[in-house]
């Protein structure tokens, strides 16, 4: 343990603590770019310069914070005059030649270089020449586009492909004010999956996201806690959406239900600070088109006339089975249980597979299960077999199929089929009876993951007015058994 | 002459670089010697009782770098010669790899040995032919002769000597950016701390001496401490190889004893000021050295204290001198045109505010600078005094700040007028080359 | 560049374990003496055997002023214009060189003889002005002697 002072605060720091980590674990603040928990320290961008005071015999000096050792007894000053001087100027010279292009850049409101700039300088350029030219429209991959004008050369995007996600797929070229960061010219940083963390990463407006480019304000938009259900990770992340508060929301309503970005959610326990590309494209998953209409043999009816058609179907099954979707919930799964368990035979499918070219598994978050919530699915019944028709028990003659990815050709031919899904497809057309349920995105609930932690997902968004909570639907489908009598 | 000479104390020949000359003047003598009689660290005692500093720029004292190095920690130890030499004005180090390799290779074996080192490398700048050849070549001739290699002198002691060629950075004569670009990587420098003495080569444990300051160790080491303290001043021991270039009648590499006269060296020594015009100011050490007017240097001395009373610094001991006549601002612009080519890029002080000055001083030059120019000319220097990785942006900002102290008014004069106080001249005479040039437009 | 490795691999037994990546620079400036410059192919090869990631070699070949990923004329004219240089007629020699090869710097004759550079300093500043023609300093030049230069180029 190491005794230092920081702004006459005593603070008790760890051995081999730089003063930034013991400021930042005793709530001092220091600004910084370049700097990052999570990644090496290249003490660049020159903007958490401390004062360390003097101690009679000497003067007091100056150096950045991130990569000073504390020694005990050191006294740190992260507001002193000559503190605050030289941060302004480093400010200065940061925005040098920064374009001010915030009126049209999409880190507006988010930036970091922006609130810097009004916290510790505030004030018009003091330069006479013209800013240095740059290329400000640079495809660095089909998802990111990178603005060299913007970009302060902090190399937090370098470090994350080397140190990270290991592609190696960018550098920095060239030297001086002629830097440029670049993508590596065989292909490694569009085949990166992790590569849109540098957009985050990203303090100022250089490195934006193609698909979000100029579709929204962030100050019109807030984020919902929720969980990636592209595998078994179930990395935390935000789901952004417009405010519900927002007062132009009146205006195009059928975006007021669009996922406009997905970003991560820090959890130290699942996925740290970092999400992968899978994950931001959740928008492609959950407005996929949705099944809205209730069917009985194909023909649309109201949602009660169908679950009175499921009920009667149910209650007069022998031999009833289930296929059990790996994306239900924690809550989903406990009411599928308490309504089928006990004379349903039940199997949890794999509703997604991975797709071609997907990465299947690596040591940073990739898992092979591309399910959510397999773990907790399997807990109650065991996993499809590979050969299927030996899941059904002999004179099966109903079969519940919850969720996607069920290969209808391999149920058993004389049975009935009662089919609860979310999004659109055509098998939905041949079950007996059909019952649209909403997604994640429209209910709040719980997964559990790979390693057994449970991780709470809320709702963003109204589910449609046709379509029910899978979970309601399972209290209204469970017949007890002496029902059948009658 | 010029005082003792401990380097440069033999006839220059064509094959006076070579193994049987070098042998014949007493070379490897001493490296035989320590194999045979001494410890390393009485080696290491004896280069820092002799109080040698650096001659790369920094004057650093070499022997207490050395110390750093702990012996037997298991760790393995790299000793690097800077033979980058980059520094606009400085060419001596050129001298002893074309004239005295052997002198280099010898030292570096000595060096090795105080240090437990088992590799050890020359970082030659890319550009240097002839003296990477004789370099390269001596080293051949070394291993060929067991001067280097296993089991060398019969002792236990071995040594690989690896000539590194860089590929033109400035940047690269920083010893962290010559470290990371010996590493395979752009030469960018590193922060401090770690120390290289500490967390050096690929993060071991790595002593980098200029060039000169290594050339040294085997007198030290041959003719003791005591012997090397008798020459030059007390706070500066020894000689320095100053490289002479400018305005000046005979430029060229001289040594000279410390403590001799600044003026004397210039006007007797090198023949005074070129076609016999007066003074107007040197650069003493290098472009990073801030520059002294012909009044300031005459009271002084070739040694460190005296200049750094001065205000300035003896550096590497690349001496410019300028006439009379000659345009400051043009001179200014020359440096911070280099300033701006060779910034690593890295950090912010230094990568915007080289550009800067340059782009200022430009606009000046193009006739379009305002008076407020001169000022910020000198805020960016300050901006740059002790906020960078490395010392470039010092170096940039005492360069500039030295300039503008010593000669505002022609600064003033251009911005007001339009055009240069002295025509815009750098060079000193009616230059041939000035015909030249006004005959193709 | 295979044809280079036997080279490369003397280079490699010099030096310590774990030193593969320091030969980048080194087997860079060989492949550029044997080509003339450093091709993709280069490289590619360099980068898998060495073990080195691609972008390592791309920013070395970026940073570095004497690498080059496009070939150069037959003579590579490179001229200092630093301040020694420049104080004993840099500017002229520049001049003369535009004059007698019709071309600037950063050009190349359309015979593909000459490229006319300038650079920093290279540690010649007692012999200035100095040009540096591929890997050779000239020194001490003036009008005659850099007429007697570019005849000589031309034979």
């Amino acid at each position: 343990m190491v005794e230092i002072w920081i702004d006459d605060d005593r603070v008790e720091a760890k051995d081999g603590q730089t003063v930034m980590q013991a400021a930042r674990a005793s709530g001092h603040e220091i600004p910084y770019f370049c700097w990052h928990p999570a990644l090496s320290v290249p003490g660049n961008c020159r903007i958490c310069m401390v004062e360390v005071e003097g101690d009679g015999a000497s003067a007091g000096w100056l150096d950045i914070a991130c990569n000073m050792p504390i020694a005990n007894g050191m006294r740190i000053r992260t507001d002193s005059p000559r503190v605050l001087a030289r941060r302004k100027e480093m400010l200065q010279l940061v925005t040098l030649n920064h374009p001010v292009d915030c009126g049209i850049c999409d880190k507006a409101g988010e930036c970091t270089l922006q609130d810097y700039h009004y916290r510790y300088n505030g004030e018009p350029s003091v330069s006479r020449d013209a800013k240095v030219r740059a290329t400000k429209h640079h495809a660095l991959s089909k998802r990111i586009v990178l603005d060299n004008e913007r970009c302060i050369l902090c190399s937090r995007c370098v470090r994350f492909t080397r140190e990270i996600s290991k592609s190696d797929g960018l550098g920095i070229q060239h030297r001086g004010d002629h830097s440029l960061v670049r993508a590596v010219e065989n292909g490694a940083f569009e085949r990166d999956p992790y590569s849109d963390n540098v957009i985050d990463l990203c303090p100022v407006g250089a490195l934006l996201s193609v698909p979000f480019l100029h579709k929204a304000r962030v100050w019109y938009l807030e984020p919902t806690p929720s969980i990636c259900p592209g595998c078994e990770r179930g990395c935390s992340v935000a789901i952004w959406h417009r405010k519900k508060a927002w007062k132009l929301n009146r205006l195009d309503p059928a975006a007021n239900a669009r996922i406009d970005r997905v970003t991560p959610r820090e959890n130290p326990a699942v996925n740290g600070p970092w999400i992968c590309n899978k994950g931001r494209d959740l928008a492609a998953v959950f407005e996929r088109p949705r099944a809205t209409a209730a069917m009985i043999r194909g023909a649309a009816v109201e949602l009660e006339a169908a679950v009175e058609q499921a009920r009667a179907l149910i209650a007069a099954a022998r031999h009833p089975a289930a296929l059990v979707s790996s994306w239900g919930s924690n809550e989903e799964l406990a009411a599928f249980h308490a309504a089928f368990g006990a004379r349903f035979s039940c199997h949890v499918k794999t509703d997604h597979l991975p797709q071609p070219g997907e990465r299947i598994e690596d040591e940073l978050l990739i898992k092979p299960d591309k399910n959510p919530n397999r773990r907790a699915a399997t807990a109650l019944y065991p996993p499809l077999p590979e050969a299927t028709r030996a899941a059904f028990p002999a004179g099966c003659d109903l079969v519940l199929v919850w969720g996607e990815g069920c290969d209808f050709d391999a149920l058993p031919p004389g049975a009935n089929v009662v089919y609860l899904d979310a999004w659109r497809h055509p098998a939905q057309g041949r079950a007996d009876v059909f019952l649209p349920i909403s997604v994640q995105t429209e209910r709040s609930g719980h997964y559990t993951n790979f390693a057994g932690v449970v991780s709470r997902f809320e709702a963003c968004f109204e589910k449609p007015a046709t379509v029910a909570d899978a979970e309601t639907l399972f209290v209204a489908l469970a017949v007890p058994a002496r029902a059948r009598a009658s | 002459m010029t005082g003792t000479k401990l380097l440069m104390n033999f006839e220059v020949t064509p094959t006076s670089h070579c193994l049987a000359d070098y042998r014949a003047r007493g070379g490897y003598a001493t490296l035989d010697k320590v194999l045979r009689e001494m410890r390393p660290e009485e080696v290491t005692k004896e280069v820092a009782t002799a109080g040698i500093l650096g001659h790369g720029g920094a004057a650093f004292p070499a022997g207490r770098k050395w110390g750093v190095i702990r012996l037997n920690d298991g760790l393995p130890h790299y000793l690097c010669a800077n033979a980058d030499e980059g520094e606009p004005g400085t060419f001596k180090d050129r001298w002893i790899l074309e004239h005295a390799p052997h002198l280099l290779v010898e030292s570096m074996a000595i060096a090795a040995y105080a240090l437990q080192v088992r590799h050890a490398f020359v970082y030659i700048r890319g550009e240097f032919d002839l003296p990477w050849r004789r370099i390269a070549e001596a080293v051949e001739e070394a291993y060929a002769a067991g001067w280097l290699g296993e089991g060398i002198a019969g002792s236990a002691f071995a040594l690989d000597l690896v000539v590194y060629r860089g590929a033109g950075s400035y940047v690269c004569g920083e010893a962290s950016g010559l470290l990371t670009s010996l590493e395979g990587r752009k030469g960018y420098p590193r922060n401090r701390p770690p120390r290289l003495t500490v967390r050096g080569l690929y993060q071991m444990p790595t002593v980098i001496n200029n060039v000169e300051t290594l050339a040294n160790v085997t007198g030290i080491v041959r003719d003791g401490a005591a012997a090397f303290r008798k020459v030059g001043t007390a706070k500066s021991p020894g000689t320095q190889l100053i490289s002479i270039s400018g305005h000046v009648q005979r430029a060229g590499v001289y040594e000279v004893e410390y403590g001799y006269p600044f003026a004397k060296f210039i006007r007797e020594d090198c023949g005074g000021v070129l076609g016999g015009l007066g003074l107007k100011c040197v650069v003493p050490g290098g472009i990073s050295t801030k520059v002294l007017t012909a009044a300031e240097i005459e009271p002084l001395l070739l040694d460190h204290a005296s200049v750094a009373a001065a205000g300035s610094s003896l550096g590497s001991g690349g001496m410019v001198v300028v006439a009379e006549g000659t345009c400051m601002v043009r001179f200014l612009q020359v440096l911070v045109r280099f300033y701006h080519h060779e910034s690593c890029g890295q950090c912010t002080p230094c990568r915007e505010g080289m550009g800067w000055l340059h782009r200022i001083v430009d606009r000046i030059v193009a006739g379009e600078g305002e008076l407020e120019d001169i000022d910020r000319l000198v805020a960016i220097s300050k901006a740059n005094d002790g906020t960078t990785i490395c010392g470039m942006g010092d170096a940039a900002g005492y360069a500039t700040v030295g300039i503008i102290a010593k000669y505002r008014d022609e600064f003033k004069y251009w911005i007001r007028n339009g055009r240069s106080l002295h025509g815009g001249r750098l060079e000193a005479v009616d230059h041939e080359w000035l015909r030249e040039a006004a005959l193709h437009g | 560049m295979k044809h280079l490795i036997p080279e490369f691999m003397a280079m490699r037994r010099r030096l310590p374990e774990g030193f593969e990546p320091s030969l980048v620079l080194p087997c860079l400036r060989r492949i550029q003496e044997d080509r003339g410059h450093v091709a993709d192919e280069d490289i590619d090869g360099l980068a898998a055997w060495l073990g080195v990631p691609r972008i390592q070699i791309e920013e070395v070949l970026s940073f570095y002023t004497q690498f080059r990923r496009a070939p150069v004329g037959r003579w590579h004219l490179q001229a200092c214009r630093n301040l020694s240089c420049s104080m004993r007629g840099a500017e002229g020699v520049i001049a003369h060189l535009e004059h007698r090869l019709g071309i600037e710097p950063g050009q190349t004759t359309s015979d593909g003889r000459y490229t006319l550079s300038t650079v920093e300093c290279l540690g010649s500043c007692g012999t200035a002005p100095v040009v540096m023609v591929n890997e050779t300093y000239h020194e001490d030049m003036s009008p005659e002697r850099l007429d007697a230069l570019l005849e000589s180029l031309s034979r």
